[in-house]
């Protein structure tokens, strides 16, 4: 279980998060989502013990992040993926692997076993000891995501993990942390690809320089837009616009063709009610399809709306 | 602290060294020019001297080797002995008066008014001896008299002769050469250590190394041993080369080798690890505050100015190089060395090097 309780990072006049307050249940996958200097790699280095907050403070598994006692035996329970690989690149993938291991007293022979595994899974095992120097951008950071794997971490921290992924390589590591969460690893996760956040994230949390709104990403999307419900029928009736007004909880947004935009509140209860009321009204539903909203409509909505906080 | 830690990343760090060839080349090749060549190029002309007898050469065929002794006191007394090894373990309480020793190797033994013909003295005490074909080593002889002596480590004063200005020179060139084997441990590692801490920073591995359960000892001490391994290899290699080459050269003229004789074994086991590791800890300490790899490398060239200031007051004569001094000076920077560690150490700042370096 991560706790951040008013978290609050400054440099200098710069406030990067401002009292940063979240809970992130053990075995969930938590996305950080907000604009680039809006504090996420912050966090995220805060969360990981290498910078000190300001203010407030985090709880990883009960020990305090500010704390240096407990910040050693935090750094032993997490796994981190910075925004760079930073691979030693003179060295081999299988060096590189086995040198982050042993600071984790991974015995020899579960590391090499290990090492080997992460290897074949990420397709590199033939060239492991290749120097990662020759390595491609989306090789690197595959090799970067199995060191921060290597020691099986209870707490994962993932800045930007497909970033330079081709889409083959970013379904095998969205697949790796959905994998890896049912195992119960805790996983936040900063990213700019909302598609990639809304898959694998129970939970998402906005922020720009402050939390502006967390939650699940389904639910948020529903929260922050009205749902809408888009009738194709064969003909509209001309007393239309007056005559659904009957039907309670829906109103008509607007027509377009032969379409109609209403707005519903529980698109599993109206939906139904609407056609059988279209077909009293001998109206043929041609198709009915829900509007959806993603969460880029949620990040792009409450982004534009002005939030305090300065600038990371 | 764990040195499980600090070993892996020693392990880490050499590993990545023996790939940057360029550097290693270096590493290997400094020590070698001038542990090695140059001391062989200065010294081959001064071992085909021919001695000029001069107003004051007045003992034939004398040489004289290395520093004289501190004093010191052998009680052996009362003892004869002729065609024999005498040793420290045979002779004791025994002191040899009025007698030829012929093919004789008398150590740590009193002589006072003897004959020493053909003989070879170590760790001796004589007096009024007159010494024909004889080897001193690390002894001390007043009034003495005699032909063809060679004088290693040895503090004698002849009752009618002093050395020729030649063989003068040879004591101070191998102060100077050992000096050498100071001053390449205390450069070599400004190029390793420089680059130890900003070289990390700017690779962007330090990040995910910082995040590991690695403590600031732990990685300081990494460093510092990634430095110091490589730049104390390539000077004990040098060192080596250096004294098997050079008693090439001597034991032809002299008919013994003479180093590595104490001077040089104190200084290249104790003053030149810590001199070394000054030189490192200076240059960390730079490495963990500057923000390039090159800025680090230009300020830790001032490193090396302590073991400048000893060489020149070596080879001004101010300093005299002797066990006693080289023990000092060990014991100077093994303090300076404590001192800078925990320097070290209070000012790494994690933080700082995240966040405010770019």
């Amino acid at each position: 279980m991560i706790t951040c309780s008013g978290l609050s990072k400054h440099f200098g006049n710069i406030h990067a998060i401002d009292d940063f307050t979240i809970d992130i249940p053990t075995g969930q996958v938590f996305g950080l989502l907000g604009p680039n200097g809006a504090g996420k790699t912050t966090t995220m280095r805060m969360l990981c013990c290498l910078i000190r907050p300001t203010n407030g403070t985090a709880k990883i598994d009960g020990l305090d992040i500010t704390k240096p006692a407990d910040a050693h035996i935090i750094r032993g329970k997490i796994g981190f993926l910075p925004e760079v690989p930073g691979l030693y690149e003179t060295l081999g993938a299988y060096q590189n692997l086995d040198f982050y291991a042993q600071f984790y007293n991974v015995p020899k022979p579960r590391r090499e076993q290990a090492i080997k595994q992460t290897l074949d899974d990420l397709d590199l095992w033939n060239r492991r000891d290749e120097p990662v120097g020759g390595f491609s951008k989306g090789m690197k950071q595959k090799i970067a995501i199995a060191r921060a794997l290597i020691h099986n971490p209870q707490y994962l921290f993932l800045d930007e993990p497909t970033a330079s992924l081709d889409p083959q390589a970013s379904k095998l590591v969205r697949d790796y942390i959905l994998d890896l969460k049912t195992k119960g690893t805790t996983i936040l996760v900063n990213t700019h690809n909302l598609t990639e956040a809304e898959r694998i994230c129970d939970q998402v949390a906005l922020i720009k320089n402050t939390l502006i709104t967390v939650g699940n990403p389904k639910t948020l999307e529903h929260t922050i837009f009205t749902r809408t419900t888009a009738v194709t029928v064969d003909h509209i009736p001309p007393d239309l616009s007056q005559t659904i007004t009957a039907l309670s909880g829906i109103t008509l947004q607007k027509t377009q063709n032969t379409t109609l935009y209403l707005t519903v509140t529980n698109p599993t209860i109206d939906n139904p009610r609407i056609i059988t009321w279209l077909k009293n009204q001998n109206v043929n539903v041609i198709y009915l399809t829900e509007e959806e909203h993603t969460l880029e409509d949620v990040y792009l909505k409450l982004l534009s709306t002005p939030h305090p906080g300065g600038s990371a | 602290m764990a040195w499980h830690n600090t070993w892996t990343l020693i392990r880490k760090d050499l590993a990545e060294f023996r790939h940057q060839r360029l550097v290693l080349g270096s590493i290997i090749a400094m020590p070698l020019v001038l542990g090695v060549i140059l001391p062989l190029f200065m010294f081959y002309p001064l071992t085909t001297l021919t001695t000029t007898p001069t107003d004051t050469w007045d003992i034939t065929g004398l040489q004289q080797y290395g520093t004289p002794p501190d004093p010191f006191t052998l009680p052996y007394t009362n003892h004869t002995q002729t065609n024999t090894h005498l040793t420290n373990q045979t002779i004791t309480n025994t002191t040899l008066i009025h007698m030829t020793l012929s093919n004789c190797v008398i150590i740590s033994c009193d002589l006072l008014d003897s004959n020493l013909t053909n003989c070879t003295v170590t760790t001796s005490s004589l007096s009024h001896t007159d010494c024909i074909d004889t080897i001193i080593t690390e002894s001390r002889g007043t009034s003495l008299s005699g032909r063809h002596i060679i004088a290693t480590n040895a503090n004698l004063s002849f009752t009618t002769t002093k050395p020729s200005q030649e063989q003068i020179i040879l004591p101070t060139f191998i102060n100077l050469v050992l000096i050498i084997f100071i001053i390449i441990p205390a450069t070599l590692p400004t190029i390793i250590a420089s680059y130890s801490i900003v070289g990390e920073k700017n690779n962007r591995s330090l990040e995910p190394l910082l995040a590991t359960p690695i403590t600031d000892g732990e990685l300081l001490t990494g460093k510092i041993f990634s430095s110091l391994i490589p730049s104390m290899g390539a000077t004990l290699l040098a060192f080596s080369l250096g004294c098997t080459m050079l008693d090439l050269l001597i034991i032809p003229k002299i008919g013994l080798p003479l180093l590595p004789n104490l001077n040089w074994l104190l200084s290249i086991l104790l003053l030149a690890p810590t001199a070394c590791l000054m030189s490192i800890l200076g240059c960390v300490i730079i490495s963990s505050k500057v923000s390039d790899v090159r800025a680090a490398q230009q300020v830790g060239g001032f490193i090396v100015m302590p073991v400048v200031v000893l060489m020149l007051g070596v080879l001004s004569g101010l300093i005299l190089l002797s066990p006693y001094t080289i023990l000092a000076f060990t014991a100077l920077y093994l303090a300076i060395d404590l001192v800078l560690f925990y320097f070290a150490k209070a000012i790494f700042n994690r933080e700082e090097i995240l966040t405010k370096w770019k």
